[in-house]
Parts: C-alpha cells; sequence; structure tokens
C-alpha cells in the first residue's frame, strides 16, 4: 500500500468528515424538496425546526427516556412543527398565489427561535448519545461513530420515505398532487392533505436531522440560520425537483466547507461555498441536477 | 351610501402637503422633545427610514424577497469609516458607502435577478453571509470582531453637533424619498411594476426585464450604502456582527409591517423598527400598545360572528396572535428576552391581517372618507401608422425545428409574409402554432432553422432582440399588467409620445373611457383589445396575434375583425393564429395549415378549405379516401 504523505492524510481525513456532515445538509435538503414539490413552498425556517428537533431530544432524553424513544419523540414532535407551519405560514399565501409564504416562514422561525432562547436558554449544549466512544479507521483515515450515524440515519430516512412515496397508496397520492394539484382532486385526491402530509414529513427529517447533528456539534439557538442556509443551498444547486441529486451536493458542500475552514482558518469555512452557490445558481438557475423549465405562454 | 369629502385636491398634491408637514414635524422636534436620547432615536428612525426605502425598491416594487439589504447596509457602513480614517471630507465618506454598496449590489443583481422567488432570496442570503464573513475576517482593515472606531468628521467647516447631525439625516431622508417617489412613478416604475405581472410580456414589447431589475437592485443598493455611511457617522463604532441576519429579519418586516410599495410604509415601518427595542423597555407603555392591537384584531372576528359565521383564518390568526403577544407582555418575567418573539407575533398580525401593511391600510381608509380629483385626461391623437421603412419581407422564417424531448413540436416550417400581408396560420390543437409564434417572437430557440423580421435576423432565443427587429406580439394566454391601469399597460409599452398619444391607442380600441381602470379589473374581452393596443404602441414591423378572438363574444368579433382590417391597411403585416373559420377567411390574404409540427398547406383560404390533408387533419380521414389519396399523393407532388 502506498503511504500517503502526512498533508494529505490530514486534508483528506477533512474531506471525509465534512462530507458525512454533509449528508446531515442533504437530510434537512430532503425535506425541502418534499414541500417544494407537493406545494411549490418552502419552509425558511427549516433550521429552526431542526434545532426545536435537538432540544426535544435533550429534553427527552433528559427525563430519563432511552436514545431511541427520545429520537421518535423528537420526530413526531418535528411533524407536528412542520404540519403546523404549512398550517399558519404557507396555506394561505399560497391559496392568494404570493410569496407571503416566505415571510411568514420566516416570521415563524423567529417565534420560534425566540422561543428556545426563553425555554432552553442561549448557551450551546451537549445531546448526549449511546455511541460508543473512539473512532473506525478506513487507511489512516478515522470516522467516529457519530457521524457515521449521521450518514446512516440520513441515507436510511430518506431511502424510507422515497419507498413510502413509490408503494404506498398516500406516497402515490402525494406525487399525484405534486404533478398536478386540481387534476389530483378531480380523481378524490385531497391536495390539502396530501401537502399536510409532505409538511409533516418534512418536519420530522429535520427534527430527525437535529437529532443525529446534536451529538457531533453541539445544540444551540445559533446553528437554525446556519443550517437552513446550507440546506437550501444544496437543494437548490441540487435542483429542488432533483432526487438523489442533493446528496451528492450534500457531501460536497460539507467537504469543502471543512477543507476551507482547514486551509483558510475556520473563520472563512462557509466563504466558498457561498461563492460556489452564487456561482452555481447564475449557472444554472435551475440546479445541477435539475431539469431545466421551459416557459410557457 | 357614503361617499367621502370631496375636498377638491388632487391625491398627489395632497400627498405632497402632508409629507412636507411631516417633514417640518420632525425637523421642528428636537426642540420640544429634548435630551440625547430621544434624538438618536429619532436619527435611528431616519436612517432606517433611508435603508427602507432603498429596500421596498426590491421587495416591494420588483416583488423579490430581498435578503441582502443588511449586509449592504454594513459595507456602505464600513466603507464610509474606512474612509473617514484615511482622513476622507465628510461627503466623500457619504460616497465611499454608496459605492461600496452600489458596485456588490449591482454585480449581485446581475446573476441573482435571472432567478425568481426562493432562488433569488437565497442568492441573496448567500451575499449577505458572505458579506459578513468578509468583515469579521479581514481583522488587518476592519479589525474583525473587535470592532471600529471612527470620530465623526466636520461638514466643510462645521463641526455637526448631534441634532445639527439629525437635521443632516432628515435632509437625506426627505431628498431619497422624493427621488424614488419620482423615479418609482415614472415609465421606469411602471415598468418595474409591469414586469412583476408578466416578464415575458415586458420582454416581449421591449421595455427590457433584466435592465430594470438590475436597476432597481441597485437604486435601493445605492440608498443601503447611504444609509450605512450616515449609520457608521452617527454612532462612531461598528462591529460586523450588528449587519447580520437579525438586522435583516428585522429591515424585511419593517417592510412588510409598513407597507409595501410606499415610501410612506417604508417609514411607517423604520419608525416601528427604530422604536421597538425602546417600547419593550417601557412595560406599561407596551401592554397598552399590545392590548390596543388586540382589540384592533378582535374587529373582523366580531363581524364575521355578527353576520353569523364561523371566522376564516385569515381574521381569526392576527388576533390569536395578538393574544399570545398580550399574554407574553403580561406573564412573562422577562419581556425584552422576549423581543424578537413577540416582533415576530406583531408581524404575524400584520402580515395575514393587513396584507398591504400600515400605510396600505391607512391609505385604503382614506380612500373611504375622502374622495380625490382624479388626474385629467388629455385628449387622445394619433393613430396607426406603418413603422415607415418598408422591407419587401417582414418575415422570413426558413426550415425552422423545435422538440421538446421527443414531441417535434415545429417540424421544418418554412414561411414568409409579404408586405402589406395578413397571413392566417391555423391548425388543430397542439399543431404547433403556437410554438412556432414563441420561436418567430425569440421565447424560445429553434433547434435549427433561421428567422429574419424586417430584414434583420435576430438572436435566437431572445424576445428583445426580436422586438428589436420590429416584432411585437400579443399571447395566447393573456399576459396583463395587473397592477398597472389600461392607460399605463399602454404608456409603458410606447418608446416616443406621452399620455394623449396612449389615449389615442385606447381611442382605437375602444377602452378610452376605461382608461384609468387598472387592468384587473378589466373583462377578459377587453384585455384582449388592451394586449392588441399594447403591441401597437411599439410600433411594429410584424404583428403576431395569437387567437386574439378566443374567448370573445359576438359583437366583440366583429369589431375586432374590423380593427385588424385597419391595421393592415395602416401597412403592418400581420401574423394570425385563430381557430375562428369565418375571421380568418374574411382577412387573411394567405393562410398556413399546420398539424403535427409540419406545414401541410398554404394558399388562400378557399384553396385550403379545398385541401383533402387539410380536412383530414381536422375531420380525420375515413379509412377509403385515405388509400386512394395515398395512391394518388406521388402524383401530385
Amino acid at each position: 500500500m502506498i503511504i500517503l504523505d502526512a498533508k494529505y492524510i490530514a486534508l483528506a481525513q477533512m474531506a471525509v468528515g465534512g462530507g458525512l456532515m454533509g449528508m446531515a445538509y442533504a437530510l434537512v435538503a430532503y425535506g425541502f424538496q418534499l414541500t417544494y414539490a407537493a406545494g411549490k413552498a418552502v419552509n425558511f425556517g427549516q433550521g429552526e425546526l431542526v434545532m426545536l428537533g435537538a432540544f426535544a431530544g435533550i429534553s427527552l432524553a433528559g427525563t430519563g427516556l432511552p436514545y431511541w424513544v427520545s429520537v421518535l419523540g423528537a420526530m413526531v414532535a418535528g411533524a407536528v412543527l412542520g404540519w403546523f407551519v404549512e398550517r399558519v405560514a404557507v396555506r394561505l399565501a399560497l391559496k392568494q398565489h404570493n410569496e407571503g409564504w416566505i415571510l411568514l416562514t420566516i416570521i415563524v422561525g423567529l417565534f420560534a427561535l425566540s422561543s428556545v432562547e426563553n425555554i432552553w436558554g442561549r448557551d450551546d449544549r451537549p445531546f448526549p448519545a449511546p455511541w460508543p466512544a473512539g473512532a473506525l479507521d478506513f487507511f489512516g483515515i478515522s470516522v467516529t461513530w457519530p457521524e457515521l450515524a449521521i450518514a446512516m440515519g440520513a441515507m436510511g430516512i430518506m431511502t424510507l420515505v422515497e419507498l413510502a412515496k413509490r408503494y404506498t397508496m398516500a406516497g402515490i397520492a402525494v406525487q399525484a398532487v405534486s404533478a398536478d394539484p386540481e387534476a389530483a382532486e378531480l380523481c378524490g385526491v385531497r391536495s390539502r392533505s396530501a401537502i399536510s402530509l409532505s409538511w409533516a414529513v418534512s418536519g420530522a427529517a429535520a427534527a430527525f436531522a437535529g437529532t443525529v447533528i446534536g451529538p457531533v456539534t453541539t445544540v444551540g439557538p445559533t446553528m437554525a440560520a446556519a443550517l437552513t442556509l446550507k440546506a437550501f443551498s444544496v437543494a437548490v444547486v441540487a435542483g429542488l425537483d432533483s432526487g438523489f441529486g442533493l446528496v451528492i451536493a450534500g457531501i460536497a458542500l460539507g467537504a469543502v466547507e471543512n477543507l476551507s475552514g482547514y486551509v483558510l482558518g475556520s473563520g472563512w469555512r462557509e466563504a466558498p461555498g457561498l461563492i460556489l452557490l452564487i456561482l452555481a445558481l447564475a449557472l444554472r438557475p435551475q440546479g445541477v441536477f435539475g431539469k431545466k423549465i421551459i416557459r410557457k405562454v | 351610501m357614503f361617499t367621502g369629502v370631496d375636498l377638491g385636491l388632487r391625491e398627489n398634491t395632497a400627498e405632497r402637503i402632508v409629507r412636507i408637514v411631516l417633514f417640518i414635524a420632525l425637523g421642528a422636534l428636537p426642540a420640544f422633545w429634548h435630551g440625547q436620547y430621544a434624538l438618536g432615536l429619532l436619527t435611528l428612525m431616519a436612517v432606517y427610514g433611508v435603508l427602507l426605502i432603498g429596500l421596498d425598491a426590491t421587495v416591494g416594487y420588483l416583488g423579490q424577497v430581498n435578503l441582502a439589504q443588511a449586509a449592504l447596509f454594513g459595507l456602505g457602513a464600513y466603507a464610509s469609516a474606512l474612509a473617514v480614517q484615511a482622513g476622507a471630507y465628510f461627503p466623500l465618506a457619504l460616497l465611499a458607502g454608496i459605492i461600496a454598496a452600489l458596485l456588490p449590489g449591482a454585480a449581485l443583481a446581475l446573476p441573482a435577478l435571472r432567478l425568481e422567488g426562493p432562488q433569488f432570496a437565497l442568492s441573496t442570503l448567500s451575499f449577505a453571509t458572505l458579506s459578513v464573513i468578509v468583515l469579521n475576517e479581514s481583522e488587518t482593515i476592519t479589525h474583525g470582531a473587535l470592532g471600529l472606531s471612527i470620530v465623526r468628521p466636520s461638514l466643510f467647516t462645521v463641526a455637526l453637533d448631534a441634532r445639527g447631525f439629525y437635521w443632516l439625516c432628515l435632509v437625506l431622508l426627505f431628498m431619497s424619498w422624493w427621488v424614488s417617489q419620482i423615479l418609482l412613478k415614472s415609465r421606469f416604475g411602471l415598468s418595474i411594476e409591469a414586469l412583476r405581472d408578466s416578464p415575458t410580456a415586458t420582454d416581449a414589447l421591449g421595455i427590457g426585464t433584466l435592465r430594470h431589475k438590475v436597476l432597481a437592485f441597485a437604486w435601493g443598493s445605492a440608498l443601503a450604502g447611504l444609509a450605512g455611511a450616515l449609520h457608521a457617522l452617527n454612532f462612531g463604532y461598528l462591529q460586523p456582527a450588528a449587519f447580520g441576519y437579525d438586522l435583516m429579519v428585522m429591515l424585511l418586516l419593517g417592510v412588510v409591517f409598513g407597507g409595501r410599495r410606499s415610501q410612506w410604509g417604508a417609514f411607517a415601518g423604520a419608525a416601528v423598527v427604530a422604536m421597538l427595542p425602546n417600547l419593550l423597555s417601557n412595560r406599561t407603555l407596551f401592554s397598552g400598545l399590545v392590548s390596543s392591537g388586540c382589540v384592533l384584531t378582535l374587529v373582523p372576528i366580531l363581524r364575521s360572528l355578527i353576520s353569523r359565521r364561523v371566522p376564516a383564518f385569515k381574521e381569526a390568526a392576527p388576533a390569536v396572535a395578538m393574544a399570545v403577544a398580550l399574554a407574553l407582555s403580561l406573564f412573562a418575567s422577562n419581556v425584552e428576552e422576549w423581543r424578537k418573539g413577540i416582533f415576530a407575533l406583531f408581524l404575524f398580525a400584520a402580515v395575514v391581517g393587513l396584507p398591504d401593511g400600515l400605510a396600505g391600510a391607512f391609505a385604503s381608509a382614506l380612500h373611504r372618507l375622502i374622495r380625490f380629483t382624479p388626474d385629467p385626461l388629455p385628449p387622445a391623437t394619433g393613430g396607426i401608422r406603418s413603422a415607415g421603412i418598408s422591407v419587401s419581407k417582414p418575415l422570413q422564417v426558413f426550415k425552422l425545428s423545435k422538440s421538446f424531448g421527443g414531441v417535434r413540436a415545429v417540424d421544418n416550417v418554412s414561411l414568409d409574409i409579404g408586405q402589406n400581408e395578413i397571413l392566417g396560420l391555423i391548425g388543430p390543437n397542439g399543431s404547433g402554432k403556437t410554438t412556432f409564434i414563441n420561436l418567430v417572437s425569440g421565447l424560445y430557440a429553434p433547434d435549427s432553422g433561421s428567422v429574419e423580421i424586417a430584414g434583420t435576423r435576430p438572436l435566437p432565443g431572445s424576445l428583445m432582440s426580436a422586438f428589436s427587429a420590429g416584432a411585437a406580439r400579443t399571447f395566447q394566454n393573456l399576459q396583463p399588467f395587473s397592477g398597472l391601469t389600461a392607460l399605463e399597460s399602454i404608456l409603458v409599452c410606447q418608446h416616443d409620445g406621452g399620455k394623449s398619444e396612449a389615449m389615442g391607442w385606447l381611442r382605437m380600441v375602444a377602452l378610452e373611457e376605461k382608461a384609468r381602470q387598472r387592468c384587473s379589473e378589466l373583462s377578459y374581452g377587453d384585455l384582449r383589445f388592451l394586449e392588441i393596443a399594447r403591441a401597437l404602441a411599439t410600433r411594429p414591423r410584424l404583428l403576431m396575434l395569437d387567437e386574439p378572438a378566443a374567448g370573445m363574444s359576438k359583437p366583440d368579433i366583429a369589431r375586432l375583425v374590423d380593427l385588424i382590417a385597419s391595421i393592415k391597411c395602416a401597412g403592418v403585416p400581420i401574423l394570425l393564429i385563430e381557430h375562428h373559420q369565418d375571421v380568418v377567411a374574411e382577412l387573411c390574404d394567405r393562410v398556413a395549415v399546420m398539424d403535427g409540427g409540419r406545414l401541410i398547406a398554404l394558399g388562400t383560404s378557399a384553396q385550403v378549405r379545398r385541401n383533402p390533408k387539410v380536412i383530414e387533419a381536422y375531420l380525420g380521414a375515413d379509412e377509403e379516401q385515405t388509400s386512394v389519396q395515398g395512391t394518388s399523393e406521388p402524383q401530385l407532388c
């Protein structure tokens, strides 16, 4: 086996660690895709949902519940919140065909942030998880168990939802609504319920992301805004309708972020990703993996 | 019914008087309201006023959620602070602020404004995050998180005290307000409103979507820079974190709360954003305010209960939000800690309950109370005449093809239109007629083949380029400028001539009486006529009408036929897609028939009607006939 230079090992280590974290961005971004497909809207407060999910998980675990139960509890809370956001912030604005939903979801997110600051406090907290300490070693690159949990969890949730979309009646109904809500209604599908369901699943995915990100980073009110931006970047760069392209985009963003933090200094961590995002948007507005939009008149 | 008091005033005049009174009052305020603290608040309000008027240019007039304004404000502030440090004079420091925001703002606008909705919001959000990172990390220049301190230089020879600086801010606010108003009420402003409703139509009519978007964004950025410079000179101390996400959300929501597309709204929003932190610290005042807000939101609920129906979400939600805010203001131990949350509740109530903001709600109440004298309309003049230069071939299309996926929507079509000719284009639904017009007008780029309009070859896939060559069109699915009046819709399309000429175009389509009505209030038939008038107002060398008679009543169709005939008489060649065969037969010199993307027949109306392929395309062939045709066809060719 070729023995690599220590410097390259360190870079590869950074890229792998970032890429695994990027899977979490992809999972949150997947939530954006779900709601965008069903109702052409996304939650600009999705980062706050991730944060709320993480805090709910912490509080449930604090009562002595086992880890898996508190993760499930957080997902239920996330689903309820996702449904709530759709009901209060999105439905009316979409009915009026305006973009008030962007503002309203920001507003609901702001309220959530303020509530978290007052209920759980402004300080960052660790998220207790039952993963073994230590790390696995692949060719000199170490991967910790919590990082692995992010990747496995994200893939698991996405696969489950995709399977449900294809093989359950509810999933097929949601697909019908995203293709054409009026036509779906004429076939007896309740568009409104399908959209609500998408938002609930999206919220549950966000909350789950919070419970797997928590053990790697920490949980605090400052995590929300950055997460919304990153996940949204992943979703838009991949294309809001592109399926699994966002896994690639997520891994890429996570890796670039970590590498630039390592090479340029921690303050510049996010900068190259943002520049790439603006460029990607300018060159391919429909997303790197997205289908070209045809204007119709 | 109460119809309101007639003051005999025009609305513009009344608004101007009230605005000047407001500014005189604001200027005199420091004489009555003593203290550095009050003065600081008023200055902050004026600075935010400039900033929000700028933000309204994009969020309100362009209708795009712009999340970069706080960062541009920060860039302006830092640039002017650095200029002061380098020893610049006062006006130069202001200029440095404006430029520092204008340049990145305009640069960002170019790629970002091709995007719509969430994508646009995201790109501005990334820009904002990036700017804060750069301010934070360029420690040798900005001192990063430690902050940057400056001493305010004197304005020429006058050393400005706090009161003098406040007056300066007020003057600049007045000027920003005034210029914005002039700008946004001019043809430029009309164009921006038009492109918000239909960017496709503004491009096809030569108004230029991208250019106007970039200019609006640049104007908003310049104001952000000016406000930033004032902010730096006011406080004398800057930190990057102050220009982050929190400020951005506050600003955005300030504009929405105050009322979009209104300088008054931006000003009201600025007042709220500046005062709110201070309102929260005075508990009694704050509770009083929240309670009165709560009572106000109960009004629509009561109204619906009186008429015995369950209140709709729109009516109930604001009251619930205000009730939560009231509970927080009464029971929370630390109201200031809940600042963001309470602000969010207020905004939720405002966005859902008052979609047009404070200014919008106030304006509509005012219009119920007071009747203003409308602006007089000039007499109609002008009329159609051809563009002057006559070309032998207004349109020449050679072997044009376009596929969507596996569907060949237009397949190898060659056509031309002669001088003074009306060419009809008919065919069953889905035969490729509209795609053909879309290709000629530049909405789509063809896969192969060429288009020549009045002797020039426009860039493929560019509406603007096809327009410059002389093409103008109407749309099968109407593309009205819903926010504009009928008269404004014409004005915005005219490249020369004023209101009286615009009235002339309206007279032509018999919409003179409805000149002041908004397009959203016009009937379907009226809008179809207005689209034709809009296209004519651009003085085209080739007019393309996509199913102008669709959905029209019989008398309207008769009027339409007369109109098209008179356009032809004036020497404007026309490409007419139409399903009404009588209209086609009466008007068209030649008729082209498409089926399955191909041109299957071309000739006079009578010729194509007898053409067996045309009959087959429309009615289907019975089998016997097909077989006969199949054998006879080679001999025909």
